[in-house]
């Protein structure tokens, strides 16, 4: 029984005033505690000598903050020609080596790979990126790696101060794989059959019905 | 008494999975075309494979199992459960034979992670997919968010009652039309239109942002689909922070924000109901609870210092607190920064809004809008009687669409959703530090799972238990369907071994 007589009914609708004012309280806790640069670790800058992994720079970002990083490895996706500047990403995975569509090995991880900010130059030097039919150019790529990028909105990415091609990519042939259309072709005489099954029998359904 | 079901239930399930499964076939088609153009002769032949045995499969069911009589509540839920399951492994096929999973489960678990929209992936060396695999990665996954039994519903059910059983069991209760045939194709409606606009957009943004127009567009094509349909999948490895773009960010986070939002809401808001947006109760579950998380969040930022300006703080920390709380997983940062750069309370921000997530009968997932706002009510309902007179009636209401009064059944309908997730959440979490993973991975990884958003702490990888994978699997899907149709598959393998025999007339 909802609402008896003499009883007194309160509804709890007209509270939009209290929600709004819940929002904005929230939206100015945001404002107070928003993070603040002087809170920011100092940058260190300073070079490191030989190879860097990806992986090792992402798990240290705190550590390479700021220095000059070398790393090594395949471009992927496309050269992103952008202003003063252009994005590229490289990749040092094992399938940067070989990838499995070029026959590689699982190695049990996914693609690891940074953005790099290159000079228009710099991109130029770049013909192949690897994807689905191409192997991309191995590169060298040494520059300020940032944990948060202060020019890019907080990127991750290193600033590549050089660029060097160690080998060049090229576009890969693969094999027509005669086994798939074999695989293929049964499966399609199959549901050929099938739907010719189904045919008959709905016929003869149809026919027992009109009995 | 329980009676085991009949051979007429075994045939109309049947007869159901297969007409799921012809979808799916039909889904693949278009990548079949897109590798076809693009000239990927050994993908193309991956999915015809896959649509032959979908086309077996379907018509090897429409031959055993004639069906006479409409579907049942019961049966309805076995079919949407079960039609899940199947639909995987028939799904999986191409995914398989591409070569890029080292294991069947492997395969399967990017197939159910796409389907319920959520955005995980065991899929090895991405960047060097095909065009034709990716377009079935993201179509999947766009077709998900509607449901595999909308898709199916829309096509290939002929105006039976029985279509609102499997509808509804799918995990969407909203009936924006009378006929739910009619409600299935408007949602259709709705996210082909969006898919038009948005992929403009943003091929727009992409062009502008120095992509090559080819690749950009099919760039676009796949980002709306996978933002849209709150996936969170990309077609490179690096996710959104490939693309190093504001602009991308700001539109693929206005676009996963809309396909969040419940479908009715989107119909009432195209039928020029507008000033429902203001006044539903998703949305303002929605804004309260990222408002609160992005406090919790600025907190962690301000105490690890890194993001240090406003354009920072939009794209490393809101973009991706708005990707959890959509349950999109689309990301621009590494996973190891969730916990080194947002902090614990970042952290911990960004997994209580992936465990609420998004709107009910939407493409999102976690506990939703909709239950939160039942729950915060009739806690308040509960307050006020405690401070009204004892003769004083206290009820509340809730706005979706119209006015709702609170009930008990309601509350306690949304009260043992929220706890299975809970459950799940906290299962998953738990398997995780038993296999020796740090605790708040786990723990980020498992409510991601569940509440299938995608976001990763660095947990879900081709090497992770092969327990945790079945388990992911589990979570994904009983997270999506909302364990009513789950519980009844469950039951019907229960009858089907114990139950009693039916007494024939």
């Amino acid at each position: 029984m909802m609402g008896g007589q003499g009883r007194k009914v309160c509804k709890g609708s007209g509270d939009r005033s209290a929600y709004v004012l819940l929002c904005l309280l929230l939206s100015i806790a945001c404002l107070l505690f928003f993070p603040v640069p002087a809170l920011a670790g100092s940058v260190e800058e300073g070079g490191l000598s030989g190879i860097v992994r990806i992986s090792d720079l992402v798990e240290n970002m705190e550590e390479y903050d700021g220095k000059t990083v070398s790393v090594e490895g395949e471009v992927v996706g496309d050269v992103m020609i952008r202003g003063e500047g252009a994005w590229i990403t490289v990749n040092d995975d094992p399938y940067a080596e070989r990838s499995l569509e070029e026959g590689g090995e699982f190695a049990g991880v996914s693609n690891i790979g940074i953005g790099v900010w290159v000079d228009p130059d710099m991109a130029r030097e770049i013909r192949h990126t690897g994807d689905y039919r191409e192997k991309g150019d191995k590169v060298r790529v040494s520059g300020v790696f940032h944990r948060a990028c202060r020019d890019h909105g907080g990127e991750t990415d290193i600033h590549a101060l050089s660029l060097q091609v160690l080998k060049r990519g090229y576009t890969f042939d693969r094999p027509f794989d005669w086994g798939k259309l074999a695989v293929a072709l049964v499966l399609l005489v199959s549901t050929a059959l099938l739907w010719r099954a189904r045919e008959k029998v709905r016929r003869g359904r149809r026919k027992r019905a009109a009995w | 008494m329980i009676l085991r079901p009949t051979r007429e239930d075994l045939k109309t399930i049947g007869w159901g999975v297969g007409r799921v499964i012809f979808g799916v076939g039909l889904l693949m088609t278009v990548p079949l075309v897109t590798s076809l153009i693009c000239r990927e002769w050994n993908v193309a032949l991956d999915f015809a494979i896959g649509i032959f045995a979908c086309l077996s499969f379907w018509l090897s069911m429409e031959i055993l199992c004639p069906v006479k009589r409409d579907l049942t509540w019961f049966q309805g839920l076995v079919i949407a459960s079960g039609g899940w399951l199947v639909a995987m492994v028939f799904g999986a096929i191409p995914h398989w034979l591409s070569g890029h999973f080292r294991s069947f489960l492997d395969a399967c678990f990017d197939l159910m992670s796409g389907y319920t929209t959520t955005g995980l992936f065991l899929l090895q060396d991405l960047d060097h997919l095909s065009h034709g695999m990716n377009m079935w990665r993201h179509l999947l996954t766009y077709a998900g968010g509607q449901g595999i039994i909308v898709v199916t519903l829309t096509f290939l059910f002929a105006g039976t009652s029985g279509a609102l059983r499997i509808y509804v069991a799918e995990g969407k209760e909203e009936k924006l039309l009378p006929n739910v045939i009619r409600t299935a194709r408007a949602i259709w409606m709705i996210s082909l239109t969006y898919l038009a606009v948005g992929t403009v957009f943003l091929w727009a943004a992409l062009l502008k942002e120095g992509m090559p127009v080819g690749r950009g567009f099919l760039h676009a094509l796949w980002l709306f689909m996978g933002a849209w349909s709150t996936g969170g999948f990309a077609p490179q490895s690096l996710n959104l922070l490939y693309y190093h773009s504001f602009l991308v960010e700001l539109i693929t986070l206005v676009i996963f924000v809309i396909g969040s939002f419940n479908f009715a809401l989107h119909y009432a808001v195209w039928t020029g109901n507008r000033r429902e947006i203001y006044r539903n109760v998703e949305v303002r579950s929605f804004v309260t609870t990222l408002l609160l998380g992005t406090f919790l969040l600025t907190l962690g930022m301000a105490r690890q210092g890194v993001f240090g300006d406003l354009t920072m703080f939009f794209r490393k920390g809101f973009y991706n607190i708005v990707s959890g709380h959509t349950t999109t997983g689309n990301s621009t940062i590494y996973s190891v920064s969730f916990y080194k750069d947002l902090g614990f309370l970042g952290l911990f921000s960004v997994i209580m809004v992936m465990a609420v997530g998004a709107s009910a009968c939407s493409t999102g997932g976690g506990f939703k809008g909709l239950r939160m706002g039942i729950i915060f009510r009739s806690m308040r309902q509960e307050i006020r009687r405690i401070l009204s007179p004892e003769s004083a009636v206290v009820r509340e209401k809730i706005h979706h669409i119209r006015d709702i009064w609170i009930d008990d059944a309601m509350v306690r309908a949304a009260m043992f959703i929220v706890l299975s997730y809970v459950v799940i959440y906290f299962a998953g979490g738990i398997l995780g530090v038993a296999y020796g993973y740090p605790p708040h991975v786990a723990f980020f990884d498992s409510v991601s799972a569940g509440s299938n958003t995608g976001l990763s702490a660095g947990l879900t990888s081709p090497l992770m238990p092969t327990a945790m994978k079945v388990f992911y699997i589990f979570a994904m899907w009983a997270g999506r369907l909302e364990f009513v149709s789950i519980l009844a598959l469950v039951g019907f393998a229960g009858v089907l071994v114990k139950g009693r025999r039916a007494k024939h007339a």
